[in-house]
């Protein structure tokens, strides 16, 4: 049979070798989200078998579940929220466990939402929004899917980029993604932030509309990760390596092309993986957006899984940003050691490995810059000042003096 | 102390259970002999406890012995009868069913369960691994063979069968090995 110049030819050495995965078969969570698509198309797609690792997908109904499930070992490793992880790590709302982010999966694609009846009395627009939060007789309950999760964090910088405090202005409550249409319909909440499909879906069924992306918020922002205890690290490095190889191959394979993101979007539609109807799942795959109040655009900063390995490094500045975020809305009470936790939990050494024996690039810095929706620049640089540069935040007083 | 009869007639070797119930500090009876014959062993042995691989034949033949106790002063019960879901669940798990003689505290089974599982577990761990990795090698040689007939019959290179087939397998939310099975059944239907 005739041989390509496949580079994972080349690495199929280590498979038997002294590199052999120490387990053959890794149980992984996930999320029913269009962003586990890299995870379900590598378990199923025959991605894994090269590299020596049979991948058990196990579907989860809350990330909280996700996450209890990962620090007591019965998950191997995990789609995990950026915040979710750094969380645990620092030990918000559960106990604390040195974590680790093996790669990120993806950028993109997630989208603030209101509800029907927000857009029928005419909150139809940002402005409107802002009017109605503030001087509205009634406070707004708006949905993010995890405390520390990413979620939360583009719903309160998108609300306080345009004046809103997340804190004080609005109620936020904490809803699982595939149940926020549910909630909406029953008009338990007035909008949420979560993943796609389920604003599509809320489009989709009539429920709702879609106010921002999340990429409009910061285009091209980190997003979900696989993620794992740093015990699972250190004791299966061989096999977070192989597995990190396997995701890449899978994330490489759909974004290679468009006919690629099609039969994913039929794949993971499905009843096992997110269980979503196709017309929800599939456009904004491809990054055509209807927002449910007439507008449609094809979207330059569609959801993307692997844009030549940009979306896969674990950038340490990705890292720092949520926690500059936990501490200006005062989840972080103490000024971390920005750079010291992000250097333990991001696996750069682990991701080089993994990328170069794929002939995947590599940035030359483990920091990159961004511009957000506020014209605020992130280069990772200075984190506690970055995090003291906002107007409106909820950092307590006494750290806030402490600080300075 | 309880006594144990452990019966060993399955390729899962409960007997070398023994070893660990023994340092465990329980009396333990081996039995290997022909499971038809159990009825008259159990009554001659009189153990208080009967530890059975759960997938063993000579299950059929302890409900038997159960059923003709039930006139005894001390009957045996399949232990899982009782109502103790832990217990229940930790027996399911560590792959072996008790008998117990009435009277005998189901509590007091969770020392022998527990040696049991430890026993067990790494030995299931161990077997799923090997079987995991034949698996997987087996799964690559078929989709190799699949991917090598596609190539053939498109007249296409490696690359672009693989992507083929795997965007077969996608729109039809299947695996990749159901689709590579498929090319090669079809392949042997239709000859060379």
């Amino acid at each position: 049979m005739k041989q390509t110049d496949n580079p994972r030819d080349d690495v199929l050495a280590w498979v038997n070798g002294s590199d052999a995965p120490e387990k053959h078969i890794l149980n992984l969570g996930f999320m029913p989200l269009t962003d586990s698509a890299s995870l379900i198309v590598a378990a199923t797609q025959g991605f894994s078998q090269p590299y020596g690792l049979t991948l058990n997908l196990q579907r989860q109904q809350s990330w909280s579940a996700l996450r209890d499930r990962l620090l007591n070992g019965e998950l191997d490793a995990a789609q995990g929220l950026y915040g979710l992880v750094y969380g645990i790590q620092l030990g918000l709302g559960s106990a604390q466990t040195p974590m680790a982010v093996l790669m990120g999966l993806n950028q993109n694609g997630q989208s603030i939402n209101l509800s029907q009846p927000m857009l029928e009395t005419g909150v139809d627009s940002s402005q409107a929004l802002v009017e109605r939060a503030l001087l509205g007789n009634t406070k707004l309950c708006l949905a993010q899917t995890f405390p520390t999760g990413t979620h939360a964090m583009w719903l309160y910088y998108w609300l306080a980029a345009n004046g809103i405090h997340p804190l004080r202005d609005v109620d936020t409550r904490v809803v699982p993604p595939s149940l926020m249409v549910e909630h909406l319909r029953a008009r338990r909440i007035d909008g949420f932030c979560a993943g796609e499909p389920w604003g599509a879906h809320a489009i989709e069924d009539g429920m709702g509309y879609t106010l921002a992306t999340s990429q409009s918020v910061w285009p091209n922002h980190p997003e979900k990760v696989l993620c794992a205890t740093q015990r699972f690290v250190e004791e299966c490095p061989n096999a977070a390596r192989a597995l990190i190889m396997s995701i890449l191959d899978a994330s490489r394979f759909i974004d290679e092309s468009d006919d690629n993101r099609r039969s994913t979007a039929q794949l993971i539609s499905g009843a096992d993986y997110v269980n979503a109807p196709l017309a929800s799942l599939q456009p904004r795959m491809l990054g055509d957006y209807v927002d449910g109040r007439g507008n449609e655009w094809r979207d330059e900063h569609r959801l993307r899984f692997h844009g030549d390995g940009e979306v896969n490094m674990p950038y340490l500045s990705d890292g720092l940003w949520f926690m500059t975020q936990f501490r200006r809305w005062g989840l972080l009470r103490e000024e971390p050691d920005y750079l010291a936790v992000a250097k333990q939990v991001q696996q750069l050494d682990l991701y080089q490995q993994a990328a170069s024996a794929l002939g995947i690039d590599l940035p030359a810095s483990p920091l990159r810059s961004s511009t957000l929706m506020d014209g605020q620049v992130w280069d990772g640089s200075d984190p506690a000042a970055y995090a003291r540069s906002f107007d409106l935040h909820a950092m307590t007083d006494a750290a806030v003096q402490q600080a300075n | 102390m309880l006594r144990i009869l452990l019966i060993n007639d399955t390729v899962k070797k409960v007997g070398k259970l023994k070893g660990a119930l023994l340092e465990a500090g329980f009396e333990v009876i081996d039995e290997s002999g022909l499971t038809i014959d159990l009825p008259a062993r159990v009554q001659s042995a009189k153990p208080d406890v009967i530890l059975i691989d759960s997938d063993s034949p000579g299950r059929d033949v302890m409900e038997q012995v159960c059923l003709f106790s039930r006139d005894l002063p001390h009957p045996i019960a399949l232990f899982t009868d009782e109502q103790d879901p832990a217990i229940m669940r930790q027996a399911i798990q560590s792959g072996v069913s008790a008998y117990i003689i009435e009277g005998v505290e189901s509590s007091r089974l969770k020392a022998i369960l527990d040696v049991a599982m430890a026993r067990f577990e790494s030995d299931q761990q161990l077997r799923a691994e090997l079987h995991a990795r034949e698996q997987q090698l087996n799964e690559r040689k078929r989709v190799e063979k699949a991917k090598g007939l596609l190539m053939k019959m498109k007249n296409c290179d490696e690359s672009e069968a693989h992507t083929l087939m795997r965007r077969q397998a996608m729109s039809r939310q299947q695996k990749l090995i159901q689709v590579a099975e498929q090319i090669i059944a079809m392949h042997e239907m239709l000859g060379e």
